[in-house]
């Protein structure tokens, strides 16, 4: 599959938003007890994009992820998001400044419906005030109406509208992924950060799951996910940023990627540097 | 006349205890808040409730305690509500910073043995372990009434309240807010990630509970007219968790079964035991360990309870579309 | 006497009950992550136990106790064997062990009432002349709690640093799944920790029973929030720091008794308790903790 050049995604946004940065982060450090798990990392997404953050095992792309969404405050370090410094914000700050984000193992809201798991995820909820419970009834109302409508339509584009009133917890391992997906879209992101979506699943459902991500690319949410999958990588993503040890060791397309050495040393493949040594 | 009396004052303790488990319901049901100090929020609305009502105490008696005042008894039990109100918040500020079940049940359960502890020490607060006795009777100046019909306008007043604070309740829970508390409750973390304010739908939970944490110990010191320490011990936040966990947690209607659970366990289960009803001193203790071994068997064989939380339905709102989305 | 330096002496006692109890509580939490709500109540029933071994079986108050904790062993691995680890193995969720110890402390608390009767007792300990020991003042029992306090931290200590058991414990304590995949035989580690954590609390309530000489059912309930505060002073799960809890917070109460009015000397543990949560809720000891 031939992955469109970024100027054609997202016709609907000026060129100038389209050439400015989603996401930076510049020198981040975080530590745990003695081990350092990220070591002055820095590297940029570019609005409208669907980026990738590779590396192997222990490199600290899950700690960057939760730095950046807010679940982790770094040491030192610095973020922007659209523009905006969001150092050191906690999670529900960042979320609503619309950065949403995925976790690597599904955590669906078990005892929730599957309906009720998109409901309560749109901010600024009006009925979740104390005092607009029971003296803006209407408005609660209104609202709840709106964010239904939405909700079913996202659950059908997710192909979950059967499974509605079901438990959360009652859903196979696929089907949480896909709602772990529709949650987050339901949050109207700008920039999704998705931690190893394709984890764990079947061939057919990352090839689902990759096309929800470039239909929802199209309308213009920028992408950043970790990932294994090389493959997916390749396919959907049109810039790549690779870590090990903490640090960011290059950035580019795959292309470039497998050509730089230090690159295909630390990661890409012990076969394929050797074949490339002789 | 006897049998009258016995039934309205397992009647009123039924409407007492509804109040007191939606309370905790809120907290802990709904918000998954281990407030294992509830009781303590209960004592602060009888205490609060009872001394603006009963006066200050008389110079020449052995009593003494804060607060005195001749309010009007309705002014008196929303005052005990709020009280309560504001030793949630204390509450809430130390201990929500920190997520973990335990450490937060650690903390509350400290906070009730120390108020106990203080409160049973320090007389000058509220007559120590002796307590506040003497609360007038409300209504007393509106109706002249005997023993027998007192028992039954109270009643009627609990089961108004009652009703109130039930429909207070189901609006909480049906709305949005209700959701973002179960949210909170299944996920603290997920829930912040989907830039929900953790912290203060916790202090939500934990101030409306409290608030009827309170309003249920201001009705127990009005119908009995007095309230010492004896009445709220660790145990009887037990109880309360008990009457939820059995009746069915996340449930209004599963509260209000948990609070037939107290008259009838505390009251009608031991004449039914041949022994212990020829030791009659042993009755406080069998009825608490019969308590404890119910709920552990509750939760292992069924923990949902006897009427599960209620699933979210939005049929109301589809109708409302025409059905259609 | 310096009232300050008599204060320091019981201090050092109430440490000595302090820490018996604290470690007690703090091993059993760092091997199975979660809190014994019960704990107090088992403090109870060993006190209760050395009392009815001292008077009806007619024992030295030491030999009692001795055997009181014996037993107290087995209660501990029983309740754990039976009730608690079927509940930690079939829920996810912590909440439903904590409530079932919520509910097993109230059966325990009642069971003793029932059996030994609601009311304070005297312990039949023949009034003692306290010792004059530098600055100190106390009485041959409360020397001899201080010595079993410091003995039994020793044997804590060389069990957690020189035995295979012990650094089990210690890798249980810091990573549950990796221990278990390492080899570690986890649910025999358990069960030991749970007697140790039984024999330790049968060993804290019957020294707070003789140091305060009567005994009611609520005697270990009521001490319970000074050991969470000693425990989390420490840093939760951490047997040195629950040892350094535990001496901060029994010398933090006999100094405030004659500072402020003794009545309410346990209470200052609640507020160092808060303070702590407020500054520092990790513990004094600095290291990534459990909380």
């Amino acid at each position: 599959m031939v992955s469109l050049p970024t100027s054609q995604r997202g016709d609907a946004r000026s060129s100038a938003e389209a050439s400015s940065e989603a996401l930076r982060c510049e020198e981040l450090r975080k530590a745990f007890g003695g081990v350092q798990a990220v070591d002055g990392a820095s590297f940029s997404v570019l609005a409208g994009s669907v980026s990738a953050l590779i590396g192997p095992n222990g490199a600290g792309k899950s700690t960057v992820v939760n730095l950046l969404a807010g679940a982790l405050k770094p040491s030192s370090g610095k973020a922007w998001l659209f523009g905006q410094d969001i150092t050191g914000w906690p999670a529900h700050r960042v979320c609503r400044a619309g950065l949403v984000r995925t976790f690597q193992l599904s955590r669906e809201l078990g005892r929730l419906t599957v309906l009720e798991n998109l409901m309560v995820t749109p901010r600024n909820q009006v009925g979740e005030s104390l005092f607009n419970v029971f003296f803006r009834p209407g408005s609660v109302k209104q609202q709840e109406r709106q964010h239904l409508g939405r909700a079913l339509e996202v659950l059908g584009a997710f192909g979950l509208y059967e499974m509605r009133d079901n438990y959360a917890r009652e859903l196979s391992g696929g089907q949480k992924r896909l709602l772990e997906l529709a949650r987050a879209v339901m949050a109207e992101p700008r920039l999704l950060l998705l931690d190893e979506p394709m984890a764990g699943i079947n061939p057919a459902l990352v090839q689902q799951i990759g096309e929800h991500i470039r239909r929802l690319n199209a309308q213009g949410v920028t992408v950043l996910m970790v990932e294994h999958n090389l493959n997916v990588v390749e396919t959907i993503c049109d810039h790549v940023v690779v870590m090990a040890e903490g640090k960011v060791l290059a950035t580019g397309t795959m292309a470039e990627l497998r050509a730089h050495p230090e690159v295909v040393r630390a990661y890409l493949g012990a076969a394929q540097s050797a074949s490339t040594a002789r | 006349m006897q049998v009258v009396y016995y039934a309205f004052t397992l009647v009123f303790f039924f409407f007492a205890y509804c109040v007191l488990n939606w309370g905790l319901n809120i907290q802990f049901g709904e918000a998954g808040i281990l407030n294992f100090a509830y009781i303590a929020f209960v004592a602060v609305g009888a205490y609060v409730a009872g001394a603006l009502t009963a006066g200050p105490p008389a110079p020449g008696s052995n009593e003494s305690y804060v607060l005195g005042a001749h309010l009007p008894f309705m002014v008196a039990l929303i005052c005990g509500g709020l009280a309560a109100c504001v030793l949630g918040l204390f509450a809430g500020l130390v201990v929500f910073r920190r997520l973990r079940s335990d450490y937060l049940a650690i903390v509350m359960i400290s906070l009730s043995l120390v108020a106990y502890d203080f409160v049973t020490n320090y007389v000058p607060l509220f007559d120590g372990a002796d307590g506040i006795s003497g609360v007038p009777e409300p209504f007393a100046g509106v109706f002249k009434l005997n023993a027998n019909s007192f028992i039954f306008v109270f009643d009627a007043f609990s089961a108004l309240v009652m009703v109130v604070m039930w429909w207070a309740m189901s609006r909480i829970t049906r709305s949005p807010l209700g959701r973002a508390l179960r949210a909170v409750r299944e996920d603290a973390d997920v829930a912040k990630a989907l830039g929900k304010n953790v912290f203060g739908l916790q202090m939500a939970a934990m101030l409306v509970g409290s608030f009827y944490a309170g309003i249920g110990g201001g009705l127990i010191i009005f119908f009995s007219g007095a309230f010492n320490t004896s009445s709220w011990t660790t145990p009887e936040t037990f109880v309360v968790f008990a009457a939820l966990i059995v009746g069915g947690l996340g449930n209004n209607v599963g509260a209000v079964l948990g609070s037939l659970l107290v008259p009838v366990i505390f009251v009608e289960l031991p004449k039914f035991l041949p022994t212990v009803a020829s030791q009659p001193g042993l009755v406080p203790e069998v009825d608490n360990m019969v308590i404890g071994i119910l709920l552990i068997a509750v939760l292992w064989f069924r923990p949902q309870g006897v009427l599960p939380e209620p699933k979210a339905r939005f049929d109301a709102l589809l109708v409302e579309r025409g059905g259609q989305w | 006497m310096n009232p300050y330096g008599l204060a320091v002496g019981f201090g050092l006692v109430t440490a000595s009950i302090l820490a018996i109890a604290s470690v007690g509580l703090t091993l059993q939490f760092g091997v199975t992550n979660y809190v014994n709500f019960a704990y107090g109540d088992f403090m109870s029933l060993g006190a209760y136990l050395t009392f009815e071994l001292n008077t009806t079986g007619h024992m030295t108050v030491w030999l009692a106790m001795a055997i009181s904790a014996l037993v107290m062993g087995f209660v501990g691995v029983a309740t754990d064997r039976w009730l608690l680890s079927p509940f930690t193995r079939r829920f996810n969720n912590v909440f439903y062990v904590l409530i079932v110890t919520f509910g097993l402390s109230l059966i325990l608390l009642n069971l003793i009432s029932a059996i030994w009767s609601p009311n304070f007792q005297q312990l039949p300990i023949a009034t003692e002349n306290p010792l004059h020991l530098g600055p100190f003042l106390l009485t041959p029992s409360q020397v001899a709690i201080f010595g079993i306090g410091v003995l039994l931290m020793l044997l804590v200590h060389i069990m957690l640093t020189r035995t295979k058991l012990g650094k089990a414990m210690r890798a249980m304590s810091d990573n549950a799944s990796l221990a278990m995949v390492s080899g570690i035989d986890t649910r025999l580690v358990t069960s030991v920790t749970w007697w140790i954590t039984g024999a330790f609390s049968g060993i804290a309530g019957s020294v707070l029973a003789v140091d305060l000489g009567t005994i009611t059912p609520a005697v270990g309930e009521t001490f319970l929030f000074v050991i969470f505060a000693s425990v989390i002073l420490g840093g939760i799960g951490k047997p040195y720091g629950a040892m350094l809890g535990a001496l901060v917070i029994g010398l933090v109460t006999e100094v405030s008794a004659v500072a402020f009015n003794s009545a309410y000397k346990l209470d200052f543990a609640f507020i160092v308790l808060v303070i702590v949560l407020l500054v520092r809720p990790q513990g004094i000891i600095a290291s990534a903790g459990k909380a």
